[in-house]
């Protein structure tokens, strides 16, 4: 077998991880200051650039677009939050995961009847002609998904890390009543999670929209790998969902190379159920997803 | 400073807290004694917030609290070092003294420069603490945790300081140095409520003491006249 085309696999492939990745890292996110998930974060990131798609169709410059589609996203994340998460953690009850996939499924039918059925292009003005780069061929627009990744994700641990806020943010993860007891609002930091995750959501949109194009389907299919990933990598290491994101995207677009297209889909699941059986908590993780 | 009300308080359906009632005078130190399960870690939960009480009041520095999110409490200049002294582990000693002062600091840039002054002051203190500042402070001893959680608290410059059970779980030789910052603090004139196992020690240390039993105050009075009272005598101070 050609080598070259193998490592050109395994690129593509993997700069695709690196948006299931992204996904995987809005889990984190929330799961982080509140023990919880948003179910609906496909349809979140879905909705997300569909929206964005109708900034671009009503004449908005891409690099205006951009800011718009991720307001978009930390509204959206807010909204969740609001309206399904709250009042369940509130009440220390469970019912964050039903709502979440309600709200959710809202969420699809919504674009189903507002941007309809089919796969719509979504245009860029990054080329997306290949050009050669250490022998294997690649495009800007796939360059422009890792930079996307990789700065959105680089922006918020520098957050965490170096302002006082974020440091709350770590804080109130790592113990929620004493971080109050310093006058840290566990509720506000949640939201703030919940907004953020809302954000890297859209962006995941937005990056990948115009390599896979947009329709309301792509919800499903990018939350099961964003899911495996995490619960693969764990839900707490940011450093870990890339690792894995990485290995899933290549693996996938090896299988499918391989074995058929219509394997794509199998690496993310025998990953998830090996990982399920063998290691709950995740490579790089201590925390077991409440069994969901 | 702060004046307790009638506090009925408790988890779910049982109350732990039957009309608690106790006061905190400026500028002194009170300790609050009492059995294993008498109620002052409620106590003083429900003080800083945690818990919301059925009934009675809370008057911080005037201003009624009870009911308040811990939050809003900590603004109002209350620092509480928690039982089991819940330092945020995966964090360095210095980001932890930081969130002390989180009320008083701008949340984006320049917090460390504005907490200078107070981390000096309480490195000053706890010259330990200095050593290891950049140390995750959940690998952190517990004489080691126990310091910071009380850096941590002196931290907000509150008005006044909740300290439940500071040398719990801790060699002789460090409950030792534990009551020698307390001896510090109170010489320094913060105010403080100290919840204490080993009785002994709090009332050598206290200004006015109050000993908790079931949920109420059972006995209360200055340490001198406690010390003279047979049936605390016999119940905390051993013979
Ligand atoms: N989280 C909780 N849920 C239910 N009951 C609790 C909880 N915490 C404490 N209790 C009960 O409340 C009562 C008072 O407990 P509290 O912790 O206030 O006692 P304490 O005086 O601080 O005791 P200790 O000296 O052991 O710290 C006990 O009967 C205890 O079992
Ligand atoms: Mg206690």
């Amino acid at each position: 077998m050609d080598q070259a085309v193998i490592i050109q696999m395994v690129v593509s492939g993997a700069l695709m991880g690196l948006v299931y990745a992204l996904v995987a890292y809005g889990f984190q996110l929330t799961f982080a200051t509140s023990k919880s998930i948003n179910f609906g974060q496909g349809e979140l990131v879905m909705v997300s650039a569909f929206f964005s798609l109708t900034l671009t169709d009503l004449g908005l410059p891409y690099y205006l677009m951009i800011p718009g589609g991720l307001l978009f996203g930390v509204i959206a994340g807010l909204f969740v939050e609001r309206a399904g998460v709250r009042l369940a953690l509130e009440q220390k009850s469970e019912g964050w995961i039903l709502m979440t996939i309600i709200i959710g499924l809202f969420g699809f039918s919504a674009a189903e009847n507002i941007w309809g059925r089919d796969d719509r292009p979504f245009p860029t003005p990054i080329p997306s002609e290949p050009i050669q780069l250490f022998g294997i061929s690649i495009t800007w627009l796939e360059v422009s998904v890792a930079v996307g990744v990789f700065m959105i994700m680089a922006i918020i641990e520098l957050f965490k890390r170096k302002t006082l806020l974020g440091k709350a943010f770590e804080a109130v993860s790592a113990d929620r009543d004493a971080a109050e007891l310093m006058g840290i609002s566990a509720t506000r930091t949640i939201m703030l999670s919940y907004g953020l995750s809302g954000l890297v959501a859209a962006l995941a949109g937005i990056l990948i929209s115009p390599i896979t194009t947009v329709g309301p389907t792509m919800a499903s299919v990018l939350v099961l790998k964003a899911f495996s990933v995490a619960v693969v990598a764990g839900l707490e290491s940011g450093f870990g969902v890339v690792l894995v994101g990485l290995f899933l995207g290549s693996l996938e677009s090896l299988t499918s190379y391989y074995v058929g297209s219509g394997w794509r889909e199998a690496p993310g699941l025998v990953l998830l159920i090996l990982s399920l059986a063998i290691r709950p908590t995740g490579i790089f993780g201590k925390a077991v997803i409440r069994k969901v | 400073m702060l004046v307790v009300n009638n506090l009925h308080a408790g988890y779910g359906m049982s109350e732990v807290l039957m009309g608690t009632s106790l006061t905190v005078k400026k500028g002194t130190l009170v300790t609050l004694i009492g059995p294993n399960g008498a109620g002052k870690t409620t106590t003083m939960r429900t003080i800083s917030g945690g818990l919301k009480p059925s009934k009675g009041e809370i008057i911080l520095d005037g201003k009624p609290v009870q009911g308040l999110e811990p939050s809003k409490i900590a603004y109002l200049g209350l620092a509480h070092s928690p039982e089991g002294r819940k330092v945020f582990g995966p964090l360095s000693v210095e980001d932890n003294l930081l969130l002390g002062a989180y009320t008083r600091l701008p949340r984006f840039f320049g917090f460390r420069t504005k907490a200078a002054p107070d981390l000096d002051k309480v490195y000053a203190l706890f010259p330990r603490l200095r050593e290891r500042r950049k140390q995750a402070s959940g690998t952190l001893s517990g004489g080691e945790q126990q310091m910071l959680a009380i850096g941590r608290a002196l931290m907000a410059n509150p008005k006044l300081v909740l300290l439940d059970e500071p040398s719990m779980g801790l060699a002789p030789v460090i409950v030792d140095e534990v009551f020698d910052i307390i001896w510090e603090l109170k010489k320094s004139g913060i105010t403080l409520l100290l919840v204490e196992q080993s009785a002994k020690r709090a009332l050598e240390v206290a200004d006015y003491a109050y000993v908790m039993e079931r949920g109420r105050i059972a006995v209360e009075g200055v340490p001198a006249e406690l010390e003279k009272n047979e049936k605390v005598v016999a119940a905390y101070l051993g013979s």
